[in-house]
């Protein structure tokens, strides 16, 4: 009896003994699965600080006047734009989408923004161009929510198109601002901060709720990774795309007031080639191409990273020629990286599954 | 052409899809062959209103621009039949121009042609090695490469214009033969090309079956990186092909050249028929629609309407054509 009673002990016993291997093991694997993560999330933000940490040293080495008032008001001003424009470009590319109008949408609405300032004051002027900056994201989501224009050539469409109604609109003359307030705003320093810095850390704080603690946020995420499953889920795709056009539309705007009140004289060609910036800091940042990742916080980095750069090589005197084929690296060298990731990604899958 | 056969013969049709099969009729052919009376019925409006459209000259004009836009178009065929796109044309159409314009003095008329090509086909192979190595989606990746090329244009010219020196030159890319502008001529053989290349090699056959599905093409056995990088070689040499013709007509070259070239380019494509969403290519019909806005741009000149226009007819046109093709395509997801 005894001896089997022992036997059948040690037979639990044993079975405990696996299975609280097996359970230590689980739990291995998972903390190494939640350090990977975390150290995954560390390289994502690392993959625009470290860049952004090297431009700064080195401006700050090799830069005559990098550090000086002046110029650090400028790029802090400089960043801040192109901070809220990346932003609702961030919505549009975490959607899988993009957005190439944003350059001349900023220009349409700073045109138009000068224009009603001078007509009928500065409030007004602003209102027209957040209304206007909606009014153009949504003709963009109309096009690719509505009639299924694939996102690019339907933003690349009306890139030209938005282009050709800021040229009619001012007939290739330049429109002066007016009113000095308004011209003050671009400037103003609030805590000592300028107002487009201050408004990108605010807005950006805003987009960042709105991806991270609402349902919207989860829409975006949804459509973004998986189109069918989403709608299988109940999500409207048609409302989510239109609803971030939308705010990709507004965030140009936003762009084009402060752009107007930055230079004071605006005319049909600001803003050309923004829609290349604003794509570069979004994947800078780390918000994947392929979807369902927005990172505001990346985008924010990655514009001040950029506007470092453009004001570098401004100080430096080199040609602008070189900043085209600066910015044209920098984007490919960044989706290569955003490629890799995916790809080193899909390998840890694979190799998990078997 | 894809037919799309009727499955009639096991069950019987509802009213409602007999509806959707004709509709779907209609607009396979609209798709197909709309462009050939359009372009009539735009010629005999035009010519109504501005007489002077069909005179010699001008129409020479038409031809001239028809003949750049398409010879740059048929590469971009190619691409979009395989699900790519390339928005780096213009770039590579400077480039080559200017290489065209600075060697000039120095050689002759061949080895310029053929160095501007060669260079274009390498600015290719970069746009492919870019997408089908580095795995970046083709038109973020053409666009960053735009740029690149443009200020690797700006950089060798420091800026300035550069003239095109040789008589001979211009002669020899602007000149007629047998009454028929030269750059006509070039397109013709590119056309044809391409519709071989397409239609009949093994090349073109991977091109459509990656346009279809990459994965079943992979899984078939095409082998993908290579026909995708094939395709922005030969839309590549192409571009330059057209950038060093350009050169001679305007007797110079420049950085800023060919500036918004790609939305024309794709514009034809697209609006001769072929599909965005890749698979399947229309040669024919992309020349169809280089020759159709050769003449819209041309009557909005001859109209006295303001070039910025041309912008937004462009752009509206191309939305047009592309909501029509995803209209078909929704009948169509609907039958199956």
């Amino acid at each position: 009896m005894n001896d089997i009673a022992t036997s059948a002990d040690v037979g639990s016993a044993a079975t405990n003994a696996a299975e609280d291997l097996v359970a230590a093991q689980r739990q291995r694997s998972a903390e190494e699965a939640k350090v990977r993560e975390r150290a995954a999330q560390v390289l994502r933000s690392a993959g625009v600080l470290l860049p952004f940490i090297v431009v700064l040293i080195l401006g700050v080495v090799f830069v005559p006047r990098f550090l000086s008032g002046s110029n650090l008001a400028n790029m802090a001003v400089n960043a801040g734009i192109l901070a809220l424009v990346g932003y609702g470009m961030t919505v549009a590319i975490a959607m899988r989408g993009l957005d190439l109008s944003v350059g001349s949408a900023q220009a349409l609405t700073a045109c138009v923004v000068a224009a009603t300032v001078n007509a009928w004051g500065i409030v007004p002027g602003i209102l027209v161009g957040l209304l206007l900056g909606l009014v153009l994201g949504a003709i963009n989501g109309g096009l690719i929510a509505g009639l299924k224009v694939p996102d690019f050539v339907a933003t690349l469409s009306t890139l030209n198109v938005f282009r050709g109604a800021v040229l009619l609109f001012t007939g290739g003359a330049p429109i002066m601002i007016a009113s000095a307030t308004y011209k003050g705003i671009a400037t103003t320093r609030i805590l000592g901060l300028p107002l487009p810095f201050l408004l990108s850390l605010l807005i950006g704080a805003l987009v960042w709720v709105l991806l991270e603690l609402t349902p919207f946020g989860n829409r975006v995420v949804a459509v973004g990774v998986n189109p069918v499953a989403a709608r299988a889920t109940g999500i409207s795709i048609r409302g989510t795309l239109i609803a971030g056009y939308m705010l990709s539309g507004l965030c140009a705007g936003i762009g084009g007031v402060l752009v107007a009140s930055q230079l004071g004289a605006v005319n049909g060609s600001v803003s050309t080639g923004l829609e290349l910036q604003a794509i570069a800091i979004v994947v800078l940042g780390g918000t994947s191409m392929m979807g369902g990742r927005p990172r505001i916080i990346g985008t924010w980095i990655a514009a001040l990273l950029l506007s470092m750069i453009n004001a570098g090589l401004n100080l430096l005197n080199v040609p602008s020629f070189y900043q085209y084929v600066a910015l044209g690296a920098l984007l490919i060298l960044s989706l290569g990286i955003d490629g890799a990731q995916r790809a080193a990604l899909k390998q840890l899958l694979i190799r998990r599954a078997a | 052409m894809m037919s799309t056969p009727h499955a009639t013969s096991a069950r019987t049709e509802t009213p409602d899809e007999g509806r959707s099969a004709r509709l779907l009729l209609v607009l396979d052919w609209l798709r197909g062959t709309y462009m050939l009376p359009v372009i009539v019925v735009a010629i005999l409006v035009i010519a109504t209103l501005q007489p002077a459209f069909l005179s010699g000259g001008n129409i020479q004009n038409v031809l001239f621009q028809a003949a750049f836009t398409g010879i740059v178009a048929c590469g971009m065929t190619l691409l979009i039949a395989g699900g790519l796109i390339d928005l780096s044309v213009g770039g590579v159409m400077a480039v080559s121009a200017i290489v065209v314009a600075m060697v000039l003095p120095h050689t002759f008329i061949g080895a310029a042609i053929l160095l501007a090509v060669v260079v274009g086909a390498v600015l290719g192979l970069v746009n492919g090695l870019v997408v089908s190595w580095i795995r970046i989606p083709p038109f973020i990746a053409t666009l960053g490469t735009l740029y690149l090329y443009r200020g690797v244009a700006f950089i060798i010219t420091d800026g300035k214009v550069v003239p095109v020196t040789s008589n001979n030159y211009r002669q020899a890319t602007t000149g007629l033969v047998a009454g028929v502008p030269v750059p006509l001529i070039i397109f013709l053989i590119v056309l044809v090309l391409t519709w071989f290349v397409l239609q009949r090699t093994y090349v073109g056959r991977g091109t459509r079956a990656i346009g279809s599905s990459e994965r079943a093409a992979a899984l078939a056995g095409v082998p993908v990186n290579l026909t995708k990088i094939i395709g922005f070689v030969l839309t590549g040499a192409f571009a330059a092909l057209a950038g060093a013709l350009m050169a001679g007509r305007l007797s110079s070259a420049e950085g800023n050249m060919a500036t918004g070239f790609e939305m024309g380019v794709i514009a034809a494509v697209v609006v001769g028929g072929t599909s965005l969403k890749g698979g399947r290519g229309t040669v024919l019909g992309t020349m169809l629609g280089a020759l159709f806005f050769a003449i819209l741009t041309n009557a909005l000149n001859l109209l006295g309407v303001a070039s910025y226009w041309q912008y937004v007819v462009l752009g509206s046109v191309l939305v047009i054509a592309i909501a029509i093709g995803s209209f078909r395509n929704d009948v169509l997801s609907v039958r199956s």
